[in-house]
């Protein structure tokens, strides 16, 4: 076989990689979130055919909408962006200026609470926090009075910190480890104390992930509904409880118009934090990361001593917050009905999985489908999200738009987007009198991939402005393909954020409920939150057997992840 | 016979297959199975080759598929033992909801009838679809053994299968110990039971709602945001839905819970303390929560369902259906076994709103509590 032809098909492909995979994220974005989600909002907009604002004009006239609810959820979705910060930001100072057993070990359990099932968050932090938990079972040991934290706006915060503090860590412990050490050494020689060289050369480098880190936080936190239900109550009812409500009496005009209110408000923050991203021009690169020091200071000095009681406290928190309530769901899924320890929910998974009917949901085949759709939404949401951020960093009109527009599956309500699946790919649209619906895995993987590659855009856009444009240019003058240039010069740059954005993809593969629920329905293409959902009965045990499961297989993907994903990157 | 497209799970890729997806004609619906990484393709519609029909049914979960005991399995098994026919469940997440979605977009309903109905769905379907989702069905052999105060349809489409009643359940050891839940809604709002109580969102959990229509029957139309507004001042907590609720009252966070007068069954099977598991009737009275089974108007196989409902309302079905979804039987002819009363609790007096004073009302009433309940 002559290697000319060969070639020059590799090279036609290799030319057109780019488009192509742009050309796909397009198609992708349209079928499986834009049109759907249109099939939603109309609802707001239209009445009988023809356009109308009453519906919104209802909500916005309403004190009760904007004053108890709207205004309501801002406030809390803020204050727990404080508090996800607040929690968040000294883990990226530990994970990216420290040396300490087990770091790269709890770095990639902090993935952990982005998968996991409101129900189990729950069971965690009521006995965590609740009348007789942990916490008040200690302050009574010690002498203290006990504190009412449960079913008040300050539960319902913290536990926001819970799903999001991590997320704040990830992101900026990643900015930190690839600040240029030389930048704080030239500062320090020129005579610039620690704290100054601090604020002047990292922290300007470290402001963009913060930036992201509690954009996203807020935008989350404002769409929260079950956990605010479950720990708060309804007298602390958010927009998104209303939006479910709306949509479970089939009142769509009301459902539609909350969510379009609730999207615009999300897009808008976005657009605001991409313009101050986009006006970040952060310097360095990732060869010389600063160097890391042992939690255990070698002398003891009264600086060093402050610092080593700060991050004690820090790490007690951290346990309180974090570990006794993980340890509390897996103590939960071992206790029986009459309090004594029992393996029976864990024998009902293995008796499910044995005997259970064809039309029942097995634990095995809800491993096997996450993990495949996980691996799937891996090879969908990458190039997606590097397309994008590709995209994204470049110069042209109307780049602002597109920005926002790729950073809208974030925006909008998971209840909106589920409905909308259910009407626009399941149901299916008439095409010259055929009807075609898309369900099942293919769909699954798409739809994931929808929610996860703004991620992989978000991790990399910034590392993808900071390089300089002449490496490209000069590949490309020596022949090398636009692509080519991409994999053999830009990716290897970018990698650490590629492998940090591959992470949160396969997390939200993983902790997927709305959609996959919907596109997977009669088709057993169910996943596990899928399966915690269906175990959840008139007794718990069997639901935590299973949520402990789905920990128990994601911390297990997740150092294949990050420990292969980094080695990869650096050969 | 009708043309069928499939989708290929394994082996296809790119824009084109996804795109493709599954076309198909009329009253098919496809879809795709995966697991263990096998694919095979699975049909529900009317026949699966030969002369074996296919009767497909639609229903909550947890009616075929919840960790303690369903009725589904048994009562597929037994039914296509009898009948030569092949019965297909579906369990799509929204429920009824699903239905009425896809009747509201022009999409055939895609199953023969649906089980798992109660007053509250079908005013819904009642005030959002025009064409009807559902048809009456009047020949059915056992009718008439339906216990006639569960009968909740006037335009008889569902006949009632089993019933609930919602009460509250308590915990006698709470605190230092003898503690006891009151006995009238009245008496909820004495400082004593302050943060006592833990309810659940009537707008989206069946036992939330049933208990918020039975404080409306307690106290009036007039009267009940005023009695919501001094439970809500008493500290009740009102969670998102029932395991929310039940893991609170687990770990003793309150006292006392809204839950089902069958909560006992459950507990004594587990091997629980009971005096965790007390039945308190407000007022002496629990709201009755029926649930029906209808055909669909747009049925591929009328006959059969009215053969499959007739068979639910058998003596025997109608036990096993009353152990196996811990609830109680609709017909009078059931055959319970003796221990089943030791446990599943009726009230004296059961309280249920017609369906006609729900259509006018329902909507109405669930709006003005969330408003009240959820202004700051």
């Amino acid at each position: 076989m002559s290697g000319i032809p060969v070639r020059r098909v590799a090279r036609f492909f290799e030319q057109r990689l780019l488009s192509f995979v742009a050309g796909l994220t397009a198609v992708i974005l349209l079928v499986l979130f834009y049109y759907p989600v249109a099939t939603v909002f109309a609802d707001a907009v239209l009445e009988d055919g023809g356009l109308t604002i009453e519906p919104l004009v209802a909500i916005l006239t309403s004190e009760f909408y904007l004053v108890d609810i709207i205004w309501f959820t801002t406030k809390q979705a803020f204050y727990s962006t404080l508090a996800s910060l607040a929690l968040g930001l000294p883990a990226a100072w530990l994970f990216s200026r420290f040396e300490f057993p087990g770091r790269e070990t709890l770095r990639s359990l902090t993935i952990l609470p982005f998968v996991m099932p409101s129900i189990m968050v729950a069971i965690g932090f009521v006995a965590t926090f609740g009348r007789n938990g942990t916490l008040n079972r200690v302050l009574s040991v010690v002498g203290l009075p006990p504190v009412e934290l449960l079913f008040t706006l300050e539960a319902i915060i913290v536990a926001h910190a819970f799903y999001n503090a991590p997320l704040v860590a990830r992101i900026v412990t990643a900015a930190w480890e690839s600040v240029d050490a030389r930048t704080v050494e030239t500062a320090r020689s020129l005579g610039a104390t620690p704290r100054r060289a601090f604020r002047d050369v990292v922290l300007p480098q470290l402001l963009p992930s913060i930036g992201i880190g509690a954009t996203l936080t807020f935008i989350f936190t404002f769409a929260s509904f079950p956990i605010v239900l479950a720990l708060g109550g309804f007298q602390l009812a958010t927009i998104e409880v209303f939006v479910y409500s709306k949509v479970r009496d089939l009142a769509y005009a009301e459902a539609a118009s909350l969510a379009v209110i609730e999207t615009v408000i999300s897009i808008a923050l976005t657009a605001v934090y991409l313009r101050y991203e986009a006006n970040q021009r952060a310097a360095g690169g990732t060869a010389n990361p600063l160097p890391r020091q042992s939690v255990l200071p070698s002398d003891v000095t009264p600086k060093s001593t402050l610092r080593t009681a700060g991050i004690a406290g820090y790490t007690a928190i951290v346990g309180l917050v974090f570990i006794v309530p993980i340890a509390s769901m897996i103590l939960a899924s071992v206790t029986g009905g009459d309090g004594g320890l029992t393996l029976s929910h864990y024998a009902f998974l293995v008796e499910r999985q044995a005997t259970g009917a064809s039309f029942q949901v097995k634990p095995l085949p809800a491993i096997v489908n996450s993990l495949v759709f996980a691996g799937g939404t891996l090879l969908v949401a990458v190039p997606m999200g590097v397309t994008m951020a590709i995209l994204t960093t470049r110069t042209y009109r109307g780049r602002g738009l597109i920005d926002v527009l790729s950073m809208a599956p974030f925006a909008v309500s998971g209840i909106v987007v589920g409905l909308g699946l259910l009407r626009g790919l399941v149901f299916g649209v008439d095409v010259f009198g055929t009807r075609i619906s898309v369900t099942g895995a293919l769909a699954i993987v798409a739809a994931h991939s929808v929610g996860a590659y703004p991620f992989v855009t978000r991790n990399v856009a910034p590392l993808f402005s900071r390089l300089d444009g002449r490496l490209v240019e000069s590949a490309r003058s020596l022949g090398a393909t636009r692509t080519r240039a991409l994999l053999d010069i830009e990716l290897p740059l970018v990698w650490t954020g590629v492998v940090a954005g591959a992470a949160f993809a396969v997390a939200i593969s993983i902790g997927e409920f709305d959609s996959t629920i919907i596109l997977a329905e009669g088709s057993g293409s169910y996943t596990m939150p899928v399966a915690v959902e269906r175990f959840l009965g008139r007794r718990l045990g069997p639901a935590t057997a299973m949520g402990c499961v789905l920990l128990a297989v994601t911390s297990l993907s997740f150092f294949v992840v990050d420990r292969f994903g980094g080695r990869w990157g650096e050969l | 016979m009708r043309r069928r497209t499939f989708i290929k799970a394994a082996g296809a890729s790119g824009v084109s297959a996804l795109l493709a997806g599954c076309t198909g004609s009329g009253t098919d619906s496809t879809t795709t199975e995966q697991s263990g990484g096998s694919t095979n393709t699975t049909t529900q519609g009317t026949t699966t080759g030969g002369n074996k029909p296919t009767l497909t049914v639609g229903t909550y979960g947890s009616f075929v598929d919840a960790p303690s005991t369903s009725p589904g399995p048994w009562l597929k098994e037994e039914f296509e033992a009898e009948f030569d026919a092949t019965l297909e469940w579906q369990t799509p997440d929204s429920g009824v909801n699903h239905y009425i979605e896809r009747s509201l977009r022009n999409v055939e309903s895609g199953a023969d009838l649906y089980v798992g109905l109660d007053s509250q769905m079908l005013v819904r379907i009642d005030t959002k679809l025009d064409s009807e989702l559902f048809t009456s069905t009047s020949d059915l052999s056992r009718r008439d053994d339906v216990n006639e105060e569960l009968e909740f349809d006037p335009k008889e489409r569902a006949i009632p299968y089993d019933t609930g009643y919602i009460s509250l359940v308590y915990n006698e050891s709470y605190g230092d110990g003898g503690f006891t839940a009151p006995e009238t809604f009245d008496g909820l709002l004495d400082s004593e039971y302050s943060g006592a109580l833990l309810a659940q969102n009537p707008t989206s959990s069946a036992t939330g709602q049933a208990f918020l229509l039975h404080t409306i029957d307690a106290k009036g139309e007039d009267g009940y945001l005023d009695y919501w507004a001094e439970l809500k001042e008493n500290d009740v907590r009102v969670l998102g839905n029932w395991e929310d609720s039940y893991t609170a009252y687990s770990n003793e966070e309150a006292p006392i819970v809204v839950s089902y007068s069958t909560d006992q069954v459950y507990a004594a099977e587990s091997g629980e303390d009971m005096a965790k598991h007390q039945i308190r009737f407000l007022n002496d009275q629990g709201y009755a929560n029926p649930e029906g089974m209808a055909a669909f108007a747009d049925a591929a196989n009328p006959e059969l369902a009215s053969e499959f409902m007739d068979f639910m309302l058998r003596p025997e079905v109608q036990a096993e259906i009353a152990t196996r979804n811990v609830a109680f039987p609709a017909t009078t002819t059931a055959e319970l076994p003796d221990d089943f009363a030791k446990y599943a609790h009726e009230p004296p007096e059961a309280v249920t709103f017609s369906y006609d004073r729900l259509k006018d009302n329902l909507s109405d009433w669930t709006d003005a509590w969330a408003q009240e309940f959820a202004s700051k």
